[in-house]
């Protein structure tokens, strides 16, 4: 980690009483708005900081991660291989489970894809400052994410080298996709999520893509940093521009952090499947989402930022306030899980009341409890501040939750699919091996690519982190009280 | 009115119309849109580029598919230079024909495309069959294409030909001319042609001293020496169902496996169709494992064999049948039994009691003499001759004597595989080792072939000239379809090398036997496959003067009853279809466990699946466990035919040969048997699970399918009595639909409205439309692995419930139900298909359009039925023993072709596509044979009339419990059913408008009086 030259760096806490620790700004002090830098640092230190991690000579570590992600990513294009030369009976799909482990992994990553816009356009408009210095790497993940989810549904087709017929392009076919069916509605969702992130996150990244150019030694580098930072030369009306192009990128980006997930639980709640076809999905479904993609990003920021040494950006004070959402999410989501057995018993429907007895009581009983516990038991934690600043408990209820998250998919998808209307066709979901490989290899691809960010791409938002620090609001600095957010 | 005058007129114009002289707007606005649907505005108005624009993303969204050029497989065709007379290329033409099975023909009709068969169905004019078909006859066309049957000739274990064998047949028989045959011996297959016997008779003069055999694995001799002791003469029964009013059954099979069991079934439909009437037959079964006739019985009685024969006994006595008596007492069980079946019987106005042939001689022959006694000779039964029965026959124990006495110098088998099927105590392969010369001629190189001599390919019935009688008497002829596809020959024919006559193919020994001179007649015989006025006439029967006399008291150990299965004998063993057809009880496939009573199998500690050990006169069984609701404590049901070791890769091991447990002098039933779990598990892949279910799922099937006795929600069954008092009581438990909040958009019933009724009360779940279906629609086999996982693919499945507890109820009663695509009109798959590959068409069909399909499943997810089956691998290209098809490094759309066996290809319906992997498919109402009669009705300017379209399913069943048609006809059959009080819809609730409904079940129970 660079060391910190500058003695400029103003920490409002340091001869406060209520401090907990000498980088600790997670306390509760009404009168004092907590820091959302600590350490001593200014601009040039910020700078260095981060982009220390791209310039530097590469780690062995990271070679070694490296390494490791792409035999999980081989593997996973061994899977994809199997499945197109042989056919997607590869994966145990069956009769009554015609959906299985892809599309659960479907929404178990579009889910985790949650976070990065929610935390870069939703916490934006709100002026939760302190989410500058996690967006970029919750974005990148949300991208990373979408890239995991989409490779399911397009591989999942029978026949996936036709899969591009669900795209409305004209042909000679004279044949639209159906307009009623939800998953085009999804194809559509995805597409446009994916998108509008993709933009966001690239938008955001410019100024800073610029800093790594003007830093950046060797030619490659500089030529491709040159290239995408688009001339960036930091001028006032460069600013100006980006600020207002990233502020309707958030207003469009907010809308489909909504609606994605909304639409995926379409594909469920508009079919006639009892288990599926339920109206609270929609937002049950979003809270899952922020809920899951939260901690994935928990997940992530944790050891990154002891690894990457960026401890002073990403505070505790970042950690307990997205244990806080876990915990409010998770909420959302146990409610959620009430209601849908109190509207089945309150239906008087019999399918429906049997679907929600099987869950807890049939042959996928130990799923739906170890979704229970992940989603319902372990986020209670978080009513402590001691567990919202520990940072094993964090891990753990983080982990609780990217199991639970993907059980609940999987709960939802084959336990109402298991066993539905005729019992004649009633029958067991038993993944593959291939199943389980590509799942795995999926966390091949999402890890790939998130190495290869962390390595060549600013990891915290520079610019916007800069914006924070009280440097940036020197005129302010008679007071103690002042805000570290943008004006 | 011509408006205006033409404008601009330069020299003389020529118009067409008025209105083009007049040249109003309207007309320039017509002249313009000259092509409907092509407007070349859009096409002009397109910007350069908006054109760039759809262009690139047409082009890189086909490029992202890999298969932007797509190749379609290479195929030779080789066109006829001049068509040969009567053939109209693509168009189906079909042929009388008959199956011989254990001596027995079924009369059928053969769909031929191109000069190959491709479809069995039931011949309408044999009085046997009516139209309808077995499941056997409708698998028999896979075994015809199976790559894997016998080529040619083997001597001594080197390929051989036929030339080498009728060279060695002139030397060989020559020779034994000089000894009159001595040490030549025959073994046949059971045979009623005419032909054969002729040539039989030719053989014994010519070599008075050789012996003839014939040996039927499935044993129904208890018949013929049972109608002996009954009535001093070997006869046949010929059942009349339709003319009894109650019907008792002891363990017979005549609704399974028998020869006449397509007319039994029919009859006995007749007489429960009448329950709209308010009359119905009675069915009374007692039995020791589940058949046919027990599932459709009202009273069915789970008992041992042993005790069985004591209740016939006891019937046979209380009614004061002569000679019959019972020694000892029965037990109380018994004798209520007794005296509820004495009871109805005499209170009936008509009852009739069907003999099994599982039944001992003695047994057998009191049933037919009760039958002669109650009046039931007649009216329930009539006796005709056993053509089968020949005096000087020789049995099998005598020849395997004989042969291991080293008496049989030269042994020729026609047909049959003995040392696979013959009583283990004749160790029947060590004998076959001790004569010298041994030919045996049959389908496949089988565990026979391989130890003898010569082994010679036998010609499918498809490929040959035969005559045989079915049931009845008639004689039924065998014409052939196709000219050998292996070059094999038929008994008669090897019988005529053997005499030495000249190689034919066997038409003059045929249309000899027809006993057809004139070539009118013959033709009339070709065309409907029977020789009229041949049927057997009725013989007056009186009781013989012997006593019948059975001890009462329980037999020791278990008792093991041996019955055919879904491969009969086990000559079937490599046909996939019939392998992966689910049994209709147990719902196995790929297998044959050992039916075991639940409680006896609990308190011995097996569960379904165990591998158990089955010990019998000191030899051993090792086979797998399956608990079965209804199986009589104390007994083991081993079906034959499984385990076969020489066949093809197919059937090769799969299941377990029970035959190792059976000796000659008990082929039905032995007694004395041990059961012991071995500890391992073995995987039965079931098509429906009823076991290994917990206490959740208990209670969802329960509250659907209903108590024992009550109706139930998706099968509803009623009792007569019930139905009489409340016409609507099917109906009792209905919620009616609120109405829909949008109309719906179409009735779907342009000029056709498509509809199928199926009525649960005459369905007695035989598995022939499963396999009509099968054969029809070329419904891939995926094999047990797939099946384990749950990925069998028949379009039509037979759902079986249960109901009662099979713990404490020894009967539990079994409702059947066969389910396919329901056409829904709002139907819940089409609504969700992004790419709208399945789609209504006008007349309520749900079509399917496989290459639209990319296979998301998601149709399969929302269909509440479940019957949408998909294409998880390439099934057709792919072994049925393995799990997947290896990988295909190739362009992937061009699979099926590329792979697939090209004698295996023969089999497929050309009507009907062959559907690659990644498709979703499922039942279309056989949607190519409404087009085949839509398209002449079209011609002729009219609707399809009622009975022209009969869907393959509805072809098959001998009960007529399926039927197909047009809603829009009010006097079509289908609208009747549609309108009859006990048709309802399954899952009708769901408001998505099923376009088949069932008719509810009805029970006659014996608590009232019999009203047939």
């Amino acid at each position: 980690m660079t060391t910190l030259t500058s003695d400029n760096a103003h920490n409002p806490v340091a001869d406060g009483e209520k401090v907990l620790g000498p980088n600790d700004n997670a306390y509760q002090d009404p009168t004092h708005r907590a820091p959302l830098v600590v350490g001593k640092h200014n601009f040039t230190t910020i700078t260095e900081t981060v982009t220390d991690l791209n310039l530097r000579k590469t780690p062995r570590a990271w070679y070694i991660a490296f390494a490791i992600s792409n035999c999980l990513l081989l593997m996973f294009l061994y899977c994809i291989y199997e499945l197109i030369t042989k056919g997607v009976g590869v994966w145990g799909n069956n009769n009554p489970v015609a959906w299985g482990f892809p599309i659960v992994n479907f929404v178990f990553w579009v889910g985790i894809g949650h976070a990065g816009t929610l935390i870069s356009a939703i916490l934006f408009l709100f002026r939760q400052n302190w989410r500058t210095s996690i967006n970029r790497f919750a974005e990148a993940m949300t991208i990373f994410a979408v890239c995991c989810a989409g490779a399911f549904p397009a591989l999942h087709v029978g026949r996936p080298w036709l899969a591009y017929w669900l795209f409305p392009i004209p042909n000679q076919m004279g044949m639209w996709p159906q307009f009623r069916s939800p998953l085009l509605w999804d194809v559509f969702a995805v597409n446009t999520y994916a998108t509008v992130s993709l933009l966001f996150w690239y938008v955001g990244m410019i100024p800073d893509l610029a800093t790594l150019r003007d830093r950046c030694k060797n030619k490659i580098g500089q030529f491709l940093y040159g290239l995408f930072s688009l001339g960036w030369t930091g001028s006032s009306r460069h600013w100006h521009r980006y600020e207002k192009a990233y502020l309707l990128l958030a207003a469009l980006a907010t809308p489909l952090v909504l609606s994605v997930h909304s639409v995926v639980s379409f594909d469920f709640a508009t079919s006639q499947l009892p288990g599926w076809h339920t109206t609270i999905f929609p937002p049950y479904f979003v809270a899952g989402a922020v809920f899951g993609g939260f901690a994935m990003v928990v997940t992530l920021a944790v050891p990154a930022r002891q690894w990457f040494g960026l401890k002073d950006f990403i505070t505790m004070r970042h950690l307990e306030n997205m244990n806080k959402i876990i915990l409010a999410t998770g909420m959302i989501v146990s409610y959620a899980y009430i209601t849908e057995f109190f509207t089945a018993w309150y239906s008087g429907h019999h399918f429906e009341q049997f679907v929600f007895l099987n869950r807890p009581f049939g042959p996928y009983s130990w799923a739906f409890f170890t979704m229970v516990f992940c989603n319902v038991c372990a986020p209670q934690l978080f009513w402590f501040k001691k567990c919202r600043t520990s940072i094993p408990v964090m891990m753990f209820v983080a982990m609780c939750v990217n199991v639970g998250m993907w059980f609940e998919r999987f709960v939802i998808v084959t336990t109402s699919l298991h066993r539905d209307f005729l019992p004649s066709s009633w029958d067991m979901f038993v993944p593959t091996k291939i199943d389980i490989m590509m799942f795995i290899g999926s966390f091949g691809l999402f890890f790939t690519l998130f190495l290869l960010f962390c390595r060549f791409l600013p990891m915290v938002a520079m610019a916007e982190v800069k914006n924070v620090t009280p440097q940036a609001h020197a005129h302010h600095d008679h007071d103690e009280h002042h805000e570290g957010g943008q004006h | 009115m011509i408006d205006s005058q033409p404008q601009h007129v330069t020299g003389r114009e020529y118009w067409r119309s008025l209105n083009e002289l007049a040249n109003t707007p309207e007309f320039q606005e017509k002249l313009d849109h000259e092509f409907v649907q092509y407007d070349p505005d859009q096409l002009l108005g397109m910007s350069r580029r908006r054109f760039v624009q759809l262009m690139g993303a047409s082009m890189a969204l086909a490029g992202v598919s890999l298969t932007g050029c797509r190749r379609y497989p290479e195929e030779k065709i080789a066109p006829f230079a001049s068509r040969p007379d009567g053939r109209v290329p693509g168009v189906s033409e079909r042929y009388a024909t008959g199956m011989n099975l254990g001596g027995v023909a079924a009369g059928l009709l053969i769909s031929q495309y191109d000069g190959r068969p491709i479809k069995v169905e039931g011949n309408p004019l044999h009085p046997m069959s009516s139209g309808a078909s077995s499941a056997l006859a409708q698998a028999s066309v896979l075994e015809l294409y199976d790559p894997e049957r016998s080529r040619f000739a083997v001597h001594n274990g080197k390929e051989s030909d036929w030339n080498a064998f009728i060279n060695f047949a002139a030397k060989h028989f020559g020779d034994l001319d000089a000894t009159q045959g001595e040490g030549f011996a025959i073994l046949s297959e059971a045979t009623s042609s005419k032909a054969i016997a002729r040539l039989k008779k030719q053989l014994l003069t010519r070599f008075p001293k050789a012996t003839w055999t014939r040996y039927e694995a499935i044993d129904r001799s208890a018949t013929e020496k049972g109608t002996k002791l009954a009535f001093g003469q070997t006869l046949r029964p010929q059942w009349q169902l339709d003319k009894a009013q109650l019907i008792v059954s002891f363990d017979s099979d005549l609704f399974d496996e028998h020869p006449a069991h397509l007319k039994a079934t029919r009859d006995w439909a007749a007489g429960r169709r009448t329950a709209d009437q308010g009359k119905m037959n009675r069915v009374i079964a007692v039995e020791s494992t589940y058949s046919a006739f027990g599932r459709a019985a009202d009273l069915r009685k789970a008992l041992r064999p042993s005790q069985i024969k004591q209740v016939i006994a006891g019937v046979g006595a209380k009614l004061g049948v002569t000679g019959v008596s019972v020694t000892g007492s029965l037990d109380a069980k018994l004798t209520e039994l007794v005296n509820l079946i004495a009871t109805e019987v005499s209170h009936a106005k008509s009852a009739v009691i069907v003999a099994g042939d599982a039944l001992d001689a003695t047994t057998n022959a009191i049933c037919h003499r009760i039958n002669a006694q109650i009046g039931a000779v007649g009216k329930g039964v009539v006796y005709t001759s056993e053509p089968l029965a020949d005096e000087a026959d020789s049995d099998l124990a005598t020849l395997a004597k004989n042969m291991q006495a080293g008496k049989v110098n030269t042994l020729l088998m026609l047909g049959g595989n003995p040392v696979f099927d013959a009583p283990v105590d004749l160790n029947f392969a060590s004998a076959l080792g001790k004569v010298k010369t041994s030919i045996h001629l049959s389908g496949y190189r089988d565990e026979t072939s391989v130890v003898s001599t010569w082994h010679l390919p036998k010609a499918h019935y498809l490929e040959s000239w035969e005559d045989g009688m079915s049931w009845d008497g008639t004689v039924t002829i065998t014409q052939p379809m196709i000219l050998p596809l292996f070059n094999g020959k038929t008994s008669a024919q090897v019988l005529t090398l053997v005499l030495g006559g000249k190689d034919s193919d066997g038409l003059a020994l045929t249309k000899a036997a027809a006993g057809s001179g004139d070539d009118l007649a013959w033709r009339k015989v070709l065309a409907s496959g029977i020789v009229e006025g041949t049927a057997l006439k009725p013989v007056s029967v009186s009781p013989a003067s012997g006593a019948l006399s059975v001890k009462a008291g329980q037999a020791s150990g278990y008792e093991v009853i041996f019955t055919a299965s879904g491969v009969y004998d086990g000559r079937f063993a490599n046909n996939a279809w019939l392998l992966e057809a689910p049994d209709t009880l147990t719902k196995v496939t790929w297998d044959n466990p050992a039916l075991l009573n639940v409680n006896d199998a609990e308190a011995a500690n097996i569960k379904t699946g165990d591998f158990i050990e089955i010990t019998l006169g000191g030899k051993r069984l090792e086979t797998v466990a399956y608990l079965m609701p209804g199986q009589p404590a104390g007994t083991i049901a081993l079906p034959l035919g499984y385990g076969r070791e020489q066949c093809g890769h197919v059937g090769k091991g799969v299941g377990f040969n029970t035959y190792v447990l059976r000796s000659s002098d008990a082929t039905s039933v032995a007694t004395g048997a041990t059961l012991k779990s071995l500890g391992r598990f073995y995987e039965l892949a079931m098509t429906q699970e009823h076991h290994l279910i917990d206490a959740v799922g208990e209670w969802g099937r329960e509250s659907r399918v209903g108590k024992k006795g009550e109706m139930g929600q998706i099968v509803r069954e009623i009792n007569l009595d019930e139905y009489k008092q409340n016409k609507m009581i099917v109906h009792k438990n209905e919620h009616g639909v609120a109405l829909q909040l949008f109309e719906a958009p179409s009735d779907f019933n342009d000029p056709h409205a498509w509809g199928m009724a199926i009525d649960m009360n005459t369905c007695i779940g035989c598995n022939a439309c499963v396999i009509a279906c099968q054969a029809e629609n070329n419904v891939p086999v995926v094999g047990k692995a797939n099946v384990l996982m749950g990925r069998e693919m028949h379009w039509l499945r037979v759902d079986t419930y249960f109901k009662g507890d099979p713990r404490t109820d020894e009967s539990p009663d079994v409702v059947t139900q066969p389910m396919m695509c329901m056409h829904c009109e709002n139907a819940p798959c089409e609504q969700v298909c992004p790419v709208a590959a399945t789609v209504h068409d006008t007349e309520g069909l749900n079509t399917m359009v496989y290459n639209r399909c990319i296979g998301t499943r998601y149709c399969s997810n929302n269909c509440p039925y479940k019957v949408r089956r998909f294409n998880y691998f390439d099934y057709n290209a792919k072994s049925p023993r393995e799990f997947d098809p290896p990988n295909w490094n190739n362009i992937p759309d061009t699979q099926p072709g590329a792979s697939i066996d090209p004698i295996k290809q023969m089999v497929f319906n050309p009507d009907v596509t062959v559907r690659m992997r990644g498709v979703m498919e499922k039942c279309t109402y056989c949607t190519q044979r409404i087009t085949a009669a839509k398209i002449p009705a079209r011609n002729e300017g009219r609707t399809v009339k009622d009975g022209e379209i009969k869907t393959a399913c509805q072809q098959a069943c001998s009960t007529d419990a399926i039927v197909f048609g047009n809603l829009n006809d009010p006097s079509a059959r289908v609208t009747m059913v549609h309108k009859n009080n006990r048709a309802y819809s399954v899952l009708g609730e769901l408001n998505i408008k099923p376009r088949t409904k069932y008719l509810a079940k009805v029970r006659n129970p014996v608590t009232s009086e019999v009203t047939g």
